[in-house]
């Protein structure tokens, strides 16, 4: 094949090498996945033209698995197999669902005490939210194969600022079941941030050497304000602040309340989704009527924007007391906020627009799909980590979305690693034993901005031993934080004088163990054989569009020069016979063989293609030239 | 190789004293990062991004002590051998003690004042000025003594700043306070 492409002598003939990656937004609602494709990054769509795919999964009795629009149209007949909303869960122990459990459809198996991570009940087996997630991501994974025809070299996934550690492991653990290479988790309104290419304007305002950036996003579930700070190519997470348990969902929620209030009739599912059409349509109306089935018969209501507006306000000022604590945290005044990125569906509400941009006093930037903005920025980030722009300084610094510490005597906890603090980072703090002969100390990990001990999330816990029997205060423990650029964090814990050592990979809390993942992992290998045939044959089609465009320019440049009648008529019939295998696409193999023809036929019109070149760049100088 | 052994001000190029030139330590910061970020060696081998990840550790760790004027006053001081352990180390100095505890009265009967959140709000502020301004002294004592080697006189000073760190800690809630009641 690569002998089709001819070039001058002396210029290179390899191509720079293309790594496909991409950037996936896994959302509570919807998930997406972008890539860039010569130099644009774009969403990618499904075959029906469809660029969100709805985060919900149903399981069927015969083991077959439904991701997305599908899923989420048969929700209501068949809610107890059908999945959504499993972002809320990823990372969450057996104790927090109590909490949650109350606003999700499906049960969960409590039989096995043993397992810190909640079982969901299905009809094809206990489910894990990481399970449920690493089906969102393959089918994802499969979109992007499909539509960029080869193997993919890494991904970039986008995760709430919020996200705690054992949240963002478990995002990592569902990418590892569904056999994805992550680059870099990243949060979803740095994303955002590099969608706008904030940072190459910054290059066109020479008078500013910094750039400072809120980013306001409202979701389906969750609220999240960042700052960022943009210096020569380099993002730096100042502040991230908002709301895990506010979104879109609530203005549908108040909305289904004033509907149920009017028409004197109980909360049903129906109510919330006509809210939720109510709630769009304003967007574009003045003013619309709502109506629903009651136990009574049919009742309408004619709803304003005004009355929406009036409805919804708490929220909204809700979301910019966040604003102004993330401003405060970042030490810095809301004149010196540079741009103001929208991001997530609910900010296309005309109040919410209004109000932030009333609050930091300049129009927010809402020209990119808010939906789409985070993906399209993830595969920005994806395309420069792969390597595919060697010359692109872009660098993003994180910093960790909440405090690090350990329990100390008397149930409280003393910080290691402050909140925003920029990741990576190495941190040591020294212990001491508080009783005489004290031999071993519990290291009690905890994540979170409260004092005591009980109001935190409690991550992990070890013992160490081996500490030398001696009086109370005497002993010295070097207790070492390590937290990555993923925001995920390592423990060590040494006793100084003779170096006793332990250590631990925070996770066990709420994650799942190695051999959990490796078991997913092997159990998913039954179908692997047919993803990898799959795969090779998608590769072979790529590879056979190449070689047909190939010959065909080659073709078209010096076929009546180069060759005669019943040459072109030899080519011309492998030409077509590599056509029909690539349309009845049997097997990696056949498209292979066809391939394999296609250019053994032209190796005599490659060779004299060559000659002719190197005739035409030798002409004019002498031999002697060319043997130095 | 990455040198974990070197002082942070020998990292960031800066010169070691108390004075600090923030926009170098700033571009010394990014240009380091650009160079040893994780992000960086993504396509490299697993003992490339462990190196990685430590030298970025050891930068960010390095920033953040220098960033901040007590820990940057702290650090000056361990690099001259002086040693501090927080489970033990604070002042003695009674007239201190007192002057703290006038403040952190003060700053509670600001709150009682009157009803009005602003003027609350006004008392509050004053004296965050002068928490301020107070910090800012201390500062300079600091300098002083460091300059001519009075080390136990300077480590006194940084273990009092540790005290106004925690005051405008306080008053900056507070004022968070005040203006979310007031929003």
């Amino acid at each position: 094949m690569a002998l089709l492409q001819i070039s001058e002598p002396g210029m290179s003939t390899a191509p720079h090498e293309h790594r496909l990656a991409i950037g996936i937004d896994l959302g509570t609602t919807n998930s997406l996945v972008a890539s860039v494709q010569s130099g644009v990054a774009k969403t990618l769509q499904d075959q029906e033209g469809n660029t969100l795919l709805p985060s919900v999964v149903r399981y069927l009795e015969n083991g077959d698995i439904v991701v997305g629009q599908d899923a989420h149209d048969s929700q209501l007949d068949d809610i107890a197999n059908t999945i959504s909303s499993a972002k809320r869960l990823l990372g969450r122990g057996v104790g927090d669902i109590k909490t949650l459990a109350g606003n999700l459809p499906y049960s969960f198996d409590t039989s096995d005490e043993h397992s810190n991570v909640p079982q969901i009940k299905t009809i094809a087996g206990n489910k894990t939210a990481i399970e449920v997630s690493a089906e969102i991501l393959k089918s994802l994974k499969k979109r992007a194969e499909d539509s960029l025809g080869g193997e993919l070299k890494g991904a970039v996934i986008t995760v709430p600022a919020y996200f705690d550690d054992a949240q963002r492991q478990a995002t990592k653990d569902a990418a590892r079941l569904a056999d994805l290479n992550v680059y870099r988790l990243l949060n979803e309104p740095t994303a955002a941030a590099v969608a706008y290419g904030l940072d190459q304007r910054d290059e066109l305002n020479e008078s500013e050497n910094e750039r400072i950036i809120a980013v306001y996003d409202l979701g389906g579930g969750t609220f999240d304000i960042s700052i960022l700070k943009l210096n020569k190519g380099v993002f730096e997470v100042m502040a991230t602040g908002g709301d895990s348990a506010l979104g879109g969902d609530d203005f549908d929620h108040l909305i289904a309340e004033w509907i149920l209030e009017k028409s004197e009739s109980e909360l049903t599912h129906h109510a919330l989704v006509e809210a939720r059409r109510v709630k769009e349509a304003l967007t574009d109306n003045d003013e619309i009527i709502a109506s629903i089935e009651t136990s009574e018969g049919d009742w309408s209501g004619l709803i304003s924007r005004a009355d929406f507006d009036e409805m919804v306000a708490p929220l909204v000022k809700k979301t910019l007391m966040a604003c102004r604590r993330a401003l405060r945290d970042a030490d810095l005044e809301k004149d010196q906020v540079h741009d103001v990125v929208m991001v997530g569906g609910s900010t296309r509400m005309p109040i919410v627009r209004e109000k932030v941009g009333d609050f930091f006093e300049k129009p927010p930037l809402v020209d990119i799909d808010p939906d789409q903005v985070v993906a399209i920025g993830a595969s920005i980030q994806a395309d420069v980590l792969a390597g595919n722009k060697p010359d692109d300084e872009m660098l993003l610094l994180d910093v960790i979305p909440l405090s690090l510490g350990l329990e100390t005597y008397g149930g409280l906890v003393e910080k290691v690693v402050s909140r925003n603090t920029t990741i990576p980072i190495t941190r040591g703090q020294e212990f001491t034993t508080f009783k005489d002969n004290q031999t071993a100390m519990t290291i009690h990990v905890l994540q979170g901005e409260r004092e005591t001990v009980e109001e935190n999330r409690s991550l992990a816990k070890f013992t160490l031993r081996g500490i030398p029997p001696m009086v109370a205060g005497a002993a010295r423990i070097k207790v070492t934080f390590q937290v990555d650029a993923d925001g995920l964090l390592n423990v060590q814990a040494e006793e100084e004088m003779t170096g006793a050592k332990s250590g631990i990979e925070v996770k066990p809390s709420y994650g799942l163990t190695d051999n959990q993942i490796e078991g997913m992992i092997r159990a998913s290998m039954d179908n692997a054989k047919e993803d990898m045939e799959a795969r090779k044959l998608r590769e072979q089609l790529v590879e056979a569009d190449r070689t047909l465009e190939a010959i065909d320019s080659a073709m078209a440049s010096d076929a009546d020069e180069l060759l005669s009648e019943d040459e072109v008529q030899t080519l011309l019939t492998a030409r077509s016979q590599l056509i029909a295998a690539k349309q009845t696409a049997e097997s990696a193999a056949t498209v292979k063989a066809a391939i394999k023809h296609m250019e053994h036929e032209a190796d005599f019109y490659v060779a004299r293609r060559m000659n002719k070149n190197v005739n035409e760049a030798m002409a004019g100088h002498s031999v002697n030239e060319f043997e130095k | 190789m990455f040198d974990f052994n070197q002082s942070y001000f020998k990292l960031f190029g800066l010169s070691e004293q108390f004075a600090l030139d923030t926009s170098k330590l700033a571009n010394a910061f990014r240009e380091l990062q650009a160079q040893y970020h994780p992000d960086r060696f993504v396509n490299a081998d697993d003992k490339e991004r462990r190196v990685a990840l430590q030298s970025t550790g050891f930068i960010n760790e390095a920033h953040e002590s220098l960033k901040s004027p007590r820990l940057r006053a702290r650090y000056l001081l361990t690099l001259k051998g002086v040693e501090f352990d927080d489970e033990i180390d604070t002042t003695s100095d009674g007239m201190f003690l007192m002057q703290q505890m006038e403040m952190r009265e003060a700053l509670e009967d600001a709150q009682s004042v009157s009803d009005d959140s602003e003027t609350v709000l006004d008392a509050v502020e004053k004296i965050g000025k002068e928490v301020k301004g107070l910090s800012q002294s201390l500062q300079d004592d600091f300098v002083s003594h460091f300059d001519t080697d009075n080390l136990v006189a300077a480590k006194e000073a940084v273990l009092k700043m540790k005290f106004f760190e925690r005051l405008s800690k306080e008053v900056k809630t507070l004022t968070e306070k005040l203006e979310d009641d007031m929003f």
